[in-house]
């Protein structure tokens, strides 16, 4: 097996974080009696509202805030967003669905090879911390893409980043350094 | 004269010091004209002397190198560690636990550099701290700092966890037949975790319940007639050391990788062994797996050797191809016959995967459908009749 041949590896989107704002004052105990699938959280003060196409969990404050997770797109995201305003304007706010902006993505991708993680934690430092006793995984950090991998012995590895081509790009970036590793 | 106390404006007589009037007494602090407060951390003074928070965290950190009898370098370099740390500002204000836990960090990252085998738990014990606390600062000071953190040393901690058995001793609660050579045993225990790591036992996982595991089999396997009634916890007990959860299920994969090991070894099949039986040959398989590692280092050397024979041998042939057109794969179907015998090989050096993989508790994720596939750009319209599903019907919010 070669680093540099062409592999196709899945990377397989498990969830999407995002924002946005409806610039209006939402009235939390009317959403919670007026809305179906909601949970009223009154001590810390949100609502938690579930759309089932797209599975979607969204957090809303009376704010106007809205975090929505659950998605495994960006569109995806982006149209349950929409769907939670329109819903939102349907009880009679005047919603305006503005600054949307996705800020986590979640992606696994398995490698088809074993990891040797101590090797890759030595030849790897300063990104790569691998501490067994608090968790079984290397954790690999890419500044400049502001990712963050957690790499198993089994070959499975975990991406978070800020939007999906960053996690793409980090993948691509760690599979010379995983292969070099490999058993 | 004017004078002044504190922030009251006063007259006073120059020859008999009575006051003869008084001013006002100033109630916001833009009125004080004079003796203005200052805080602390704005004063110099935290700059001319050290503060009693350092002086008590350096204390501290002494003290934690005394109990853990450290040499006196350990000390002085986990000291440095900690006035480096209290003066970066991620560390300067926070509490006065979050600083203890600092000390027992920075004296934990000394050892670890000097590979001096300190496990979380012990310091988290000493600190009377959670260990999830411990990690953040830990993590935090491994960042702010920029220190390297090389990993735990097995060998070490091995040496270190066997002395504090007490079963190299001969006493009155330990039997004539449990008693034990110290130095035997911690070479045994060496092998058994070196087999350990080699097989994906140790990866990711934590140290010391494999450590346990390996001396318990170690420790039966010096004297199996009479110790094999003996069960893990009945040695924790013996030996004076607590029992960690995990070192049942570690003892039970390292018998499965042994049992594997004897399986591949002709004289062995014969006993059909199982985990009880198999303790009684570890000495055997473990001088077997020394020897089977340099005959594999061996194998392994002259593959790489072999392969580029054949990589250049085809090259040469490829170069021919180009001169002539019709030419026989003989070499290509020898290589293909070599590499068949290098997957037999390969398959028969390499059949150990992590056990997480063997036996898989997660169900496979299947893929959820693209974008592309299932035609979300995002920017759909959404109907009416879709976001009904959503709101409740006026007689279901009148019965709520």
């Amino acid at each position: 097996m070669d680093a540099d041949s062409d592999v196709a590896l899945d990377i397989l989107i498990t969830n999407v974080v995002c924002v946005f704002k409806t610039r209006c004052h939402l009235n939390l105990r009317k959403i919670a009696l007026e809305g179906a699938n909601v949970i009223y959280k009154r001590d810390v003060g949100k609502v938690l509202m579930k759309l089932r196409k797209p599975r979607i969990t969204a957090t809303i404050w009376s704010s106007g805030k809205v975090i929505c997770t659950g998605a495994t797109s960006e569109e995806e995201a982006k149209f349950g967003a929409r769907r939670l305003a329109r819903s939102l304007q349907k009880l009679g706010f005047q919603v305006i669905f503005t600054d949307f902006k996705v800020v986590n993505v979640l992606a696994v991708c398995n490698m088809p090879f074993e990891i040797r993680l101590p090797e890759f934690t030595k030849n790897n430092r300063p990104h790569a911390s691998y501490e067994p006793e608090l968790h079984p995984a290397v954790c690999y950090r890419i500044k400049t893409l502001r990712a963050t991998l957690q790499i198993f012995s089994t070959g499975s590895i975990t991406v978070t980043g800020p939007n999906v081509k960053a996690v793409a790009s980090a993948v691509e970036q760690i599979y010379p350094f995983v292969f070099e590793s490999r058993k | 004269v004017e004078d002044a106390h504190y922030a009251q404006q006063q007259l006073v007589c120059a020859s008999c010091g009575c006051v003869l009037a008084e001013g006002l007494l100033t109630t916001t602090y833009t009125e004080e004209e004079q003796l203005r407060e200052v805080t602390y951390s704005h004063s110099t003074g935290q700059r001319e002397q050290q503060s009693r928070c350092l002086q008590r965290g350096i204390r501290r950190v002494q003290d934690l190198c005394k109990v853990l009898q450290l040499p006196g370098s350990f000390e002085e370099t986990a000291v440095s560690y900690f006035q480096r740390a209290f003066q970066h500002p991620s560390f300067h204000l926070v509490s006065l636990e979050k600083k203890e836990l600092l000390g027992g960090c920075c004296v934990f990252v000394t050892c670890r550099q000097h590979n001096w085998p300190l496990t979380m738990g012990t310091i988290c014990s000493l600190l009377y701290a959670k260990q999830e606390h411990f990690a953040n600062v830990f993590l935090s000071l491994q960042k702010e700092l920029e220190l390297s953190v090389p990993a735990l040393s097995l060998a070490e901690l091995v040496k270190t966890q066997l002395s504090s058995f007490q079963l190299f001793q001969p006493e009155a609660a330990i039997p004539a037949q449990f008693v034990e050579d110290k130095e035997m045993m911690v070479t045994r225990t060496m092998q058994l975790v070196e087999l350990a790591s080699q097989t994906w036992l140790v990866t990711g996982r934590h140290p010391v319940p494999i450590v346990t595991a390996a001396a318990f089999l170690a420790w039966q396997s010096l004297q199996p007639s009479t110790r094999l009634t003996c069960t893990l916890g009945q040695f924790c007990k013996l030996g004076g050391t607590p029992l960690p959860p995990p070192a049942h299920l570690r003892l039970k994969e390292l018998l499965e990788i042994l049992l594997r090991m004897a399986a591949q070894l002709a004289w062995l099949r014969v006993f059909h062994l199982d985990k009880k039986s198999v303790v009684k040959h570890i000495g055997d398989l473990l001088q077997h797996r020394i020897f089977q590692k340099k005959e594999n280092e061996k194998e392994k050397k002259k593959e790489k050797e072999k392969e580029k024979e054949k990589e250049k041998e085809k090259e040469k042939e490829k170069e021919k191809e180009k001169e002539k057109e019709k030419e026989k794969e003989e070499c290509g179907e020898g290589s293909l016959e070599g590499q068949g015998k290098r997957k037999s090989k390969q398959s028969r050096l390499r059949p150990l995967l992590p056990p997480c993989l063997i036996n898989p508790r997660k169900r496979p994720r299947a893929a959820a459908p693209s974008a592309a596939d299932s035609g979300v750009s995002g920017e759909e319209p959404i109907s009416d009749t879709e976001l009904e599903q959503y709101l409740r019907d006026p007689e279901e919010i009148r019965a709520l």
